[in-house]
């Protein structure tokens, strides 16, 4: 056991790891590790812009987890006090800071997704600011919890183009785990 | 008019709705679970404010050190409100404070002013 938390340790120490969680994902649990990496990355000299930037992807990405994980402890229709799982990494890349999330999600909603998603990483940081301005502007979309920002956050905030994969689960055809990444 | 006051949360701002004084302040971070359950309370009290005024002076300070996505939508209909009041005559200011070093946040700022031409946007850095 105590060799296991060595290696992982040692794992994520070689990988420049500075956050790391995997379980439930409530608002209470998200707002305690803002906290706690808001210090973390002051401490780390990580100041101004890039620490908000940073702060703001985490808490995006962490709030997309309790509204949208398909592994849900909550039941799938409850808007608030929700309980989803999900893990969201942090760590050091050359002079940038790397945030991947991850979670369950429907096989069958994959392809929406990745449409969305595809349009923002084709898309310039002007035309991103541009569908930002306009969507800030426009009326909800259905289905949407985060007003139809949440992306378009992630994708501003970043320095470079969004990134995603979708993983087969061996035990249930009808997820994949869905992986987001971004890059501050 | 009665006063409206929220204690600030690790996740939601201090409000501070001073009716009786012309007086509204929104300070701290912004990341409610549900920024719609949270704001839409605030936007109703505020409109019923701003159809008893008349040619009034009012003062709007803004503090906010972080929101996220779905609270950016919420402030965006709720300064809405205060334009239409400004539209009608009143002299709405807001003073819009940002970290110096936060371009998103005076951006936002900015982008008020653009948009709601009946509200006088002073972006200022946050003291």
């Amino acid at each position: 056991m105590f060799e296991h938390f060595k290696t992982f340790r040692a794992l994520a120490d070689s990988h420049q790891v500075i956050f790391f969680y995997t379980g439930t994902f409530s608002q209470p649990v998200i707002s305690a590790m803002a906290e706690s990496l808001k210090s973390r990355l002051t401490a780390q000299g990580l100041a101004g812009v890039k620490q908000r930037r940073v702060y703001s992807t985490f808490i995006e990405m962490a709030q997309n987890i309790v509204h949208y994980s398909a592994d849900a402890i909550t039941p799938g229709d409850a808007n608030d006090q929700e309980q989803r799982n999900g893990q969201i990494l942090i760590a050091h890349e050359g002079e940038n800071l790397t945030i991947v999330c991850g979670n369950r999600m429907n096989s069958a909603d994959t392809e929406r997704l990745s449409r969305k998603l595809e349009v923002l990483r084709s898309m310039s940081h002007d035309e991103i600011k541009t569908l930002y301005k306009h969507t800030l502007r426009a009326e909800n979309e259905d289905g949407s919890k985060g007003a139809g920002l949440g992306f378009l956050t992630v994708a501003r905030d970043a320095c470079e183009p969004i990134d995603y994969r979708f993983v087969s689960l061996a035990d249930t055809p009808s997820s994949v785990m869905f992986y987001l990444k971004a890059i501050i | 008019m009665h006063t409206l006051r929220l204690a600030a949360t690790s996740m939601t701002p201090e409000v501070d709705f001073d009716f009786a004084h012309h007086r509204l302040s929104l300070k701290g971070e912004s990341y409610p679970e549900n920024a719609q359950a949270f704001y839409q309370p605030l936007i109703e009290a505020l409109g019923n404010y701003c159809a008893s005024l008349h040619h009034t002076e009012v003062t709007v300070d803004v503090a906010l050190a972080y929101f996220n996505s779905a609270s950016t939508k919420a402030l965006f209909s709720l300064f809405g409100v205060l334009n239409q009041a400004g539209a009608r005559g009143n002299h709405i200011v807001m003073n819009w404070r940002h970290d110096p070093e936060d371009d998103t946040i005076l951006e936002f700022g900015q982008e008020l002013a653009d948009d709601f031409v009946a509200l006088e946007v002073r972006c200022m850095e946050l003291a």
